[in-house]
């Protein structure tokens, strides 16, 4: 089988890195992609579940853009919407008719919405989120979880991180995943001081094994918060639409007040949106927060109708079954070649990890091997799936994977 | 008064661990403690506390309080010892003074020494040898110093205690010099050389960008996306470990 070079993408960094700080910074930044050499910088063209790189090499794209492809690139029934409402308006000086729609839309699909805000990016809502349940609640302190991420506003980030500073934490109190307790007992002794609780449906680190709800977490949590007064916010930025249509909290049966979505929202246009219960509409209402381009219809068009078209195809489930698929493929296959390959979280963001190396680097070298034969794969972030994987896609991916396992043999 | 603390804690255990080497590579160095046999207790009231021990045209340097040392020298504060290491201070003989003319001749050159190889921005055109001594001994401070700095300030400790417990190696390429580091509770221990089975691993592509990118004039992202600098393994190990490494400078 073939392996692939990278010269265009590294010439291109090397030029990116004079005029960009950092050449590719944030989550692209290739640091994590080890060994960096197997990996693509720039992406030339992308259609349903692949995408070219600037050096012309195909792949099978398992992060499909980190999570905003969910039915496939270049979804000419999404452009087509799209287009249709970029020719009348895109940016104007007024919100266009489609917002409205598309709240309606967000409200009838969301079982807890009763509202539906929107903005550009993931952490534009969870920000928002924290103001809401402030204004709320009228009180300050708000628990994230280690290891949680929420966006890279200075209260999402470790005051030790460059630009951040301990005041940027002050009212942000670390809790753990799946200890109940300990939320407990903060909760009790600070009693009408914590606004809210803000969590991801289940535990999607990077670096370690992904976490799902210990049994009556969620239920634990929910009644505490409705005693406490405590607002309960999920950040199902990267679950949403993907676990669930009525919001990834209905996967593991429990309400919380407000939800963040952003990225499968709208199939790649920009968007995300915050929504709540009636509950919240005042406190929403009442914050202030707004952006140049929150307004913009394109993205909402787009937006409603992936919502529409996910529904149709059964995305959710269609993702359930693809990853179930690769990830039965792949547990099998690491066993035929003596290795054993572990699946976490949900099946349509599987975190797979080789296990008999805890140290990561036989994993490592492993989605090295597979992505520079054409299976784009991460070892240190979730894997996405989308409803344009189909099954001719998982077997090609599982021949790139056998031919993986023998090259970290050699 | 931490800055003092940390800066005395580096400069005892850290830039003194050097002597370990500059006496095995550097002949003048060794030369000056030819046939000698002297070891230095350094206290510092409040602060740290090492020793240095020259035997055999060797150098051992260890934290901590050896027994019966041939000189001891007691410094009133951290301030006094940093301020001995600047040239603008002199130490309090406890005992010894038969051999206060080692310390005020042989060990002056050999500390003058071990300054110019730490110095390179003075060198107009530093020898290849001269930057292979300059880039194992930066190592070695960056390596000692981690531990000091996580001990007295707020956001390195903050940093270790993301750090999960293992050991992160550190080398440059093509294997040697070499470091590694043990991490535990977010407590961060230095050794020389290389450990079996690391965490992580960090290794530079040579001589020239370890020293770039451990004196901070590189982009570590940048570095690692050019294949200058390659880590592999549980590398979110290195992502809070670089927080605490690019504090070095402030103390050094
Ligand atoms: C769970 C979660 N929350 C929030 C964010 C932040 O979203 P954005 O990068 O769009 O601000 C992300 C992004 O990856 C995420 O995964």
């Amino acid at each position: 089988m073939k392996t692939y070079t990278y010269k265009k993408s590294q010439e291109l960094f090397k030029k990116a890195a004079e005029v960009i700080p950092c050449g590719i910074y944030g989550h692209f930044s290739p640091a994590p992609l080890i060994p960096v050499t197997d990996y693509p910088f720039y992406i030339d063209k992308a259609k349903g579940s692949r995408f070219w790189d600037v050096d012309g090499n195909e792949f099978i794209d398992y992060m499909c853009a980190y999570g905003p492809m969910v039915l496939g690139y270049n979804n000419p029934l999404i452009d087509a919407a799209a287009e249709e409402q970029r020719k009348k308006v895109n940016c104007g000086t007024a919100p266009a008719r489609v917002m409205v729609d598309l709240a309606q839309e967000m409200v009838n699909t969301v079982d807890i919405a009763d509202w539906a805000f929107f903005a550009k990016n993931g952490a534009d809502m969870t920000t928002f989120s924290l103001m809401v349940a402030r204004a709320h609640t009228g009180r300050n302190k708000i628990i994230r979880l280690k290891g949680g991420y929420h966006g890279t506003a200075p209260w999402m980030q470790s005051p030790d991180h460059h630009g951040i500073t301990f005041n940027d934490n002050k009212d942000i109190v670390m809790g753990e995943w799946n200890n109940y307790e300990a939320l407990e007992k903060y909760i009790h002794e600070h009693k009408g001081e914590v606004a809210g609780i803000i969590s991801t449906p289940y535990h999607h680190p990077t670096f370690a094994d992904n976490e799902l709800p210990a049994k009556g977490y969620w239920k634990k949590v929910e009644a505490l918060c409705k005693n406490e007064g405590v607002v309960l916010i999920i950040d199902a930025v990267r679950t949403g639409f993907r676990l669930d249509y009525g919001g990834s909290n209905e996967y593991f049966d429990f309400k919380p007040d407000l939800i963040a979505f952003c990225k499968a929202i709208a199939n790649g246009y920009p968007i995300s949106s915050l929504v709540g219960t009636n509950e919240m509409m005042n406190a929403a209402s009442n914050v202030f927060h707004t952006g140049s381009y929150w307004y913009s219809a394109e993205p909402m068009a787009a937006a409603l109708a992936t919502i529409r078209e996910l529904k149709r195809v059964n995305a959710v489930e269609k993702m359930f079954e693809t990853g179930t698929k690769l990830g039965n493929g792949l547990i099998e296959l690491a066993k035929d070649h003596g290795y054993n390959m572990k699946m976490s979280g949900h099946p349509a963001m599987p975190y797979f990890r080789i296990t008999d190396d805890p140290s990561l680097m036989l994993h490592q070298k492993w989605c090295g091997e597979c992505t520079k034969r054409g299976a784009y794969f991460t070892s240190h972030h979730n894997w996405f799936m989308s409803a344009a994987h189909t099954d001719e896609d998982i077997a090609e991916t599982l021949k790139i994977a056998d031919e993986g396992f023998k090259a970290i043999k050699e | 008064m931490s800055y003092q603390l940390i800066k005395a804690g580096i400069n005892l255990y850290a830039i003194f661990k050097n002597l370990e080497d500059l006496i095995a590579l550097d002949e003048e160095s060794r030369n000056l403690i030819k046939g000698k046999k002297i070891s230095i207790q350094f206290l510092v009231k409040n602060g740290p506390k090492a020793w240095l021990q020259f035997e055999n045209e060797t150098c051992k340097v260890g934290q901590g309080i050896m027994h019966n040392p041939s000189v001891k020298l007691w410094f009133k504060s951290p301030e006094h010892l940093n301020k001995m290491f600047d040239g603008e201070a002199n130490p309090i003989p406890l005992k010894g003074f038969t051999k206060l003319g080692f310390l005020q001749k042989e060990f002056v050159k050999i500390t003058e020494k071990l300054e110019y190889y730490l110095k390179p921005e003075k060198l107009e055109n530093p020898s290849k040898e001269y930057i292979e001594i300059n880039t194992r001994f930066t190592l070695t401070v960056a390596a000692f110093a981690l531990p000091e700095i996580v001990k007295y300030n707020r956001e390195a400790k903050l940093s270790a205690s993301h750090i999960p417990d293992g050991k992160i190696q550190l080398w440059v390429l093509p294997n040697d010099p070499a470091v590694f580091l043990t991490v535990k509770n977010g407590e961060i221990s230095a050794q020389k050389g290389t450990t079996e089975k690391p965490d992580a691993i960090m290794e530079m592509k040579d001589y020239q960008t370890a020293n770039n990118f451990l004196n901070g004039k590189s982009n570590p992202f940048l570095a690692i996306a050019i294949g200058d600098v390659i880590i592999r393994g549980q590398t979110n190990m290195l992502d809070s470990l670089s927080l605490i490494l690019d504090k070095v400078q402030n103390y050094v």
